[in-house]
């Protein structure tokens, strides 16, 4: 029971740490999709009197990443509908050059706020529509949402780093006497750690696979029937193999800090 | 003979150097000797067997073990020559979870001899200090002078150049105590060990010829 205990109380957080890392690497992976779609579907409405290219765009600000010029007829027959043709030549003449203008990237407003007066700079262009209330908002809860969690990973992240602290408190009041013992008769610092790596290590692939057992649940058996669009469609995000590697290698270097940190505190002969 | 120990105007000191307790010593110890270092209690009897494996390095100095510099020795040489010396404890220092046999085999384990090796040396090593039945046990289910003779058998082990027994007969009754003497003797009779002894009290039924150091006022002075 004691033996299962001490296991459990170092499994556990280092769990609590490789869950909130994968839950990371997870969110990281959605939320730039998500982030590429919200980009992709956004664009700034320019007017121009003369008509622009891409490049006379991207000279007045490098953020410019595509331009679409809209046909000025399909506007002209929407606003001249009965009119006759003659006159409709004449609104078409008159009218200026509409542009979708699309970014590289998706970012705040104060920077969308940069790229308008940049346009509006330019004598050609005579109004740029950001459409920033709607853009803002929907820029705010996405911020909003990526820092909580990112907030509340880090906290779980600290939590647990004291618990494994504790542990090692433990572990150095457990191993303190061999560890010394061994010292004393010329055992190299290897040897004397020796048991408490493989413990350690045990307990990192332990920790490593019930991580990456409960995202395989989540993958295969949660998400994909949640019946939750995002969570179907996002399926393939939730749980790469590469990342059994990156919790693997994250649990065994807490490990080696955590055991090197005991042997080193435990050396020098009890008085 | 050559000196097995060595020491040269040694000074010991704790707390940064600023607390002496070992003042100007000076003196050699051969091979082969069987050695006690007696004086009163706070006297740094134990201060000077500590530096003699390297747990104190000297303040001020030469001393000499095993031809290694012990003051200015890299830890990993220490190391090695721990591995060729017996340590004895007043209070044992055996590990708990291990069984008397595994205790008895730690200067083997250290030094990577094969397990098949280890446990024949085990078995030889607790007959010698007639512990024979009790390998399997655990330290704790053994008596104060069985605790101490698992503690000479592990000091045995490698057959060291040097054993360092520290109040070896401290917390032991007058039976126990003379078997761990009789166990000393012949360690250093029979093979050669130079055996240094910390003792508050030279043993009354002590045979061989041996040289005697007391350590008075921080000085090392032998007593002839």
């Amino acid at each position: 029971m004691k033996f299962i205990k001490n296991h459990l109380m170092f499994i556990l957080p280092l769990m609590a740490i490789l869950l909130g890392l994968e839950f990371y690497l997870v969110f990281d992976r959605t939320t730039d999709s998500y982030e590429k779609g919200l980009k992709e579907g956004y664009t700034m409405l320019v007017v121009t009197k003369k008509p622009m290219e891409l490049a006379a765009f991207q000279a007045l600000n490098a953020h410019i990443s595509s331009s679409e010029k809209i046909k000025r007829k399909n506007i002209v027959s929407e606003i001249a509908k009965g009119v006759s043709a003659g006159s409709r030549k004449e609104i078409l003449a008159a009218l200026p050059y509409f542009y979708n203008v699309g970014l590289d990237s998706y970012m705040h407003t104060s920077r969308l706020e940069k790229i308008k007066n940049d346009l509006e700079a330019d004598k050609n262009i005579k109004k740029v529509e950001t459409f920033g209330s709607s853009y803002s908002s929907a820029y705010r809860l996405f911020s909003f949402i990526k820092f909580t969690l990112k907030l509340f990973i880090g906290f779980m992240a600290v939590v647990s780093l004291f618990l494994i602290i504790k542990q090692m408190e433990i572990w150095k009041y457990a191993h303190k006497e061999r560890m010394q013992v061994m010292e004393i008769f010329g055992a190299p610092l290897m040897l004397r750690s020796g048991v408490l790596f493989k413990v350690a290590t045990a307990d990192a692939f332990i920790a490593t696979l019930l991580t990456s057992a409960i995202f395989l649940y989540i993958k295969f058996q949660w998400a994909a029937n949640s019946g939750i669009d995002i969570m179907m469609q996002k399926q393939e995000e939730l749980f790469r193999l590469g990342d059994m590697g990156i919790l693997l290698g994250s649990a065994l270097l807490i490990v080696i800090i955590a055991v090197y940190s005991v042997v080193y505190s435990s050396k020098g002969v009890q008085e | 003979m050559s000196n097995v120990i060595s020491a040269s105007h040694l000074t010991l000191a704790y707390d940064n150097g600023a607390k002496e307790i070992i003042k100007d010593a000076s003196f050699n110890i051969k091979k082969g000797e069987f050695v006690f270092i007696t004086g009163p209690s706070g006297s740094g009897k134990s201060t000077l067997l500590k530096s003699l494996y390297g747990q104190i390095r000297p303040k001020e100095g030469n001393l000499v073990v095993g031809g290694l510099d012990l003051a200015n020795a890299k830890q990993s040489k220490l190391q090695e020559l721990r591995t060729h010396m017996g340590i004895i404890f007043q209070d044992y220092k055996l590990v708990n979870e291990w069984t008397v046999a595994k205790n008895v085999v730690l200067p083997l384990m250290i030094a990577g001899y094969s397990v098949d090796v280890q446990n024949t040396q085990a078995h030889r090593l607790l007959k010698h200090v007639k512990l024979a039945e009790h390998a399997d046990k655990f330290p704790l289910e053994l008596s104060g002078g069985e605790q101490q003779r698992v503690g000479v058998a592990r000091a045995l082990a490698k057959n060291p150049v040097v054993i360092l027994a520290d109040e070896p007969t401290g917390n032991l009754d007058e039976y126990s105590s003379n078997v761990i003497w009789d166990l000393m003797e012949n360690a250093c009779q029979q093979l050669e060990t130079t055996v240094l002894v910390v003792t508050h009290k030279i043993p009354t039924i002590f045979s061989l010829p041996y040289r005697h150091f007391i350590i008075e006022s921080k000085g090392v002075y032998e007593v002839h």
